[in-house]
């Protein structure tokens, strides 16, 4: 879990980041607090014609298809608060209200692609829901899949690519999660209290002698 | 000019001049005064007067002459069977007899011999009169195998002038597995209807030779011995003869490993080929699903703080690891 502004690692359950003080409030104070409506696919910057466009929507309603709990979106432009594509991201997910995304699946359980072509760069965001299956480097390895075709401008190509790819890897986590989800849920678990811990570090330190009973025999 | 008037005067006399007049006979004269004769009776009746037979100068014949004439033998005379039978002839109207007179018999020869001429298969006649039979100790068949089975293929006609019903025909072993015996056979009735039309001798057998050589064409083309030729030449391109495809030894085993396992590679294909499909179809229809835990917020991000990477499309010569846009981590958790 890092910071979307200084990219270091944070606790769970960080308010702001320990190390830069980034937290919602400053991108609130940039770009709004209130919700912005959005479907899945907002082709903001006009990077995909309209065959395309058709294209990359049939593959987000197949992930949608495959992953019952999930969805994925997909928005191109650059915020104009100012900030990275990173905290924009970060910020996009937290306030998005999605017009064609059933209630039943919220922001949590969603994955978010923001392609800026200006600084022609592009990141993913995932809600809470897929913290424990989802790392920065799945994200990167599909963000690789993509990276040739958007080279060429071909953005609707490389985003059904990368769909495609976290499509494989979630299929497989959810696999693993199925058969062990303790595995899984240690990743989110709140973090242990410091007492709690010096706890564990004397009783590791203690010899274990037999028990009385076994004495008075 | 006297002399001339006095020729036609004289002519005219002897012109004129009738021929005498009957007269009477003096017992007819009294007969027809006694009313015992009408005159021009006999012109009025059918019937004619009897005219008493005079006495025949020929003597009858006698018994022997009878006897020997029912006793006449019809057949050949065996002077004439060696000519007739004796070998192979050297002219196809064969008449030893000289039942045809030279200049007929030159004619039906050289007619015979044009067909020969014109013809896959010749053409000959064996005469005899019309009341004259073959001896029974010659067997026409046997006759016609034994001298032509070599040489060029023939139809042998054994021809009866003035009685050409009586004709047999025969052919030539050559012919005989192609041309069935109804076939010859209604070439035979064809040739003598042809010839019965005909008022003598002469014409039926010349009509008789001349149908047979027509329907011997026919003959010829049931067995294969002329072949319709065009008359004008048709261009054709000629084609190329592609030759025969040299299979290559793995070739070769390749279709021998086909033959052996082929019904149960395609067996085995087959089942593949449904395992692949049902494994498709399952994987189409899977559904995900993933356990949901409890995630504090962070950052006062209400639903998301799940921070990915960030990659650049900026160069296309750099790799996109390069492109990472990653800070490092300093403090090194």
């Amino acid at each position: 879990m890092k910071c979307p502004r200084c990219v270091q690692v944070i606790h769970r359950g960080a308010g702001l980041c320990p190390h830069c003080g980034f937290g919602i409030a400053e991108m609130d104070a940039r770009h709004g607090q209130d919700n912005v409506s959005l479907r899945r696919l907002a082709d903001v910057a006009g990077l995909m014609k309209s065959r395309e466009r058709s294209k990359v929507q049939g593959a987000l309603d197949d992930f949608s298809r495959r992953f019952p709990q999930l969805f994925f979106a997909v928005y191109t432009g650059s915020g104009k608060g100012g900030g990275n594509v990173r905290q924009f991201g970060f910020w996009l997910l937290n306030r998005a209200a999605f017009e064609d995304v059933p209630v039943d699946r919220p922001n949590e359980a969603g994955i978010l692609l923001v392609i800026d072509p200006e600084t022609k760069a592009a990141s993913v965001t995932w809600g809470y829901l897929l913290d424990p299956y989802l790392t920065e480097e799945d994200t990167f390895l599909g963000l690789s899949r993509a990276h040739a075709y958007w080279l060429e401008g071909r953005f609707a190509e490389g985003t059904v690519r990368l769909v495609s790819q976290l499509g494989k890897i979630l299929a497989k986590r959810a696999a693993q999660a199925r058969r062990d989800p303790e595995r899984f849920e240690r990743k989110v678990a709140p973090p242990a209290k410091t007492g709690e811990i010096a706890r564990r570090i004397r009783e590791g330190h203690r010899q274990v002698g037999p028990k009385t009973t076994e004495v008075a025999k | 000019m006297k002399a001339l008037a006095w020729v036609l005067t004289a002519g005219l006399v002897v012109g004129a001049a009738e021929p005498p007049m009957p007269a009477w006979r003096d017992e007819d004269r009294k007969s027809l005064e006694n009313g015992e004769i009408l005159p021009g009776l006999e012109l009025l009746t059918e019937e004619m007067p009897e005219v008493p037979e005079e006495a025949a100068d020929v003597p009858a014949p006698t018994s022997d002459e009878v006897a020997a004439a029912e006793n006449a033998s019809p057949e050949v005379d065996e002077e004439f069977l060696n000519a007739y039978f004796g070998a192979r002839p050297e002219t196809f109207l064969v008449d030893p007899q000289k039942l045809l007179g030279s200049e007929d018999a030159r004619d039906r020869e050289s007619f015979l011999k044009y067909h020969s001429g014109d013809s896959q298969v010749d053409l000959y006649v064996y005469l005899f009169d019309g009341h004259q039979a073959i001896p029974s100790g010659v067997r026409e068949e046997e006759v016609v195998e034994r001298f032509f089975s070599e040489g060029k293929p023939a139809v042998v006609v054994y021809y009866y002038l003035g009685a050409p019903q009586k004709s047999d025909i025969y052919v030539s072993p050559l012919l005989s597995d192609t041309v069935s015996a109804p076939e010859q056979r209604r070439a035979l009735i064809s040739s003598v209807e042809e010839a019965l039309e005909k008022p003598d001798a002469l014409a039926q057998i010349e009509a008789f030779c001349v149908q047979l050589s027509i329907r011997i064409y026919w003959m010829e083309r049931a067995a294969g011995l002329v072949k319709d030729v065009p008359v004008t030449p048709v261009a054709r391109r000629v084609k190329k003869e592609v030759p025969a495809k040299v299979e290559s030894p793995a070739v070769l085993q390749a279709k021998a490993w086909g033959q052996r396992y082929g019904v149960a590679g395609g067996i085995m294909v087959g089942a593949l080929l449904v395992v692949a499909g049902g494994l498709s179809i399952a994987r189409h229809r899977a559904r995900f699903r993933f356990p949901s835990f409890d995630v504090p917020p962070r950052l006062g991000g209400s639903h998301a703080a799940g921070i990915g990477a960030v990659i650049s499309f900026g160069s296309t010569t750099q790799s996109p690891s390069s492109q990472r846009n990653d800070v490092p981590n300093y403090l090194g958790l």
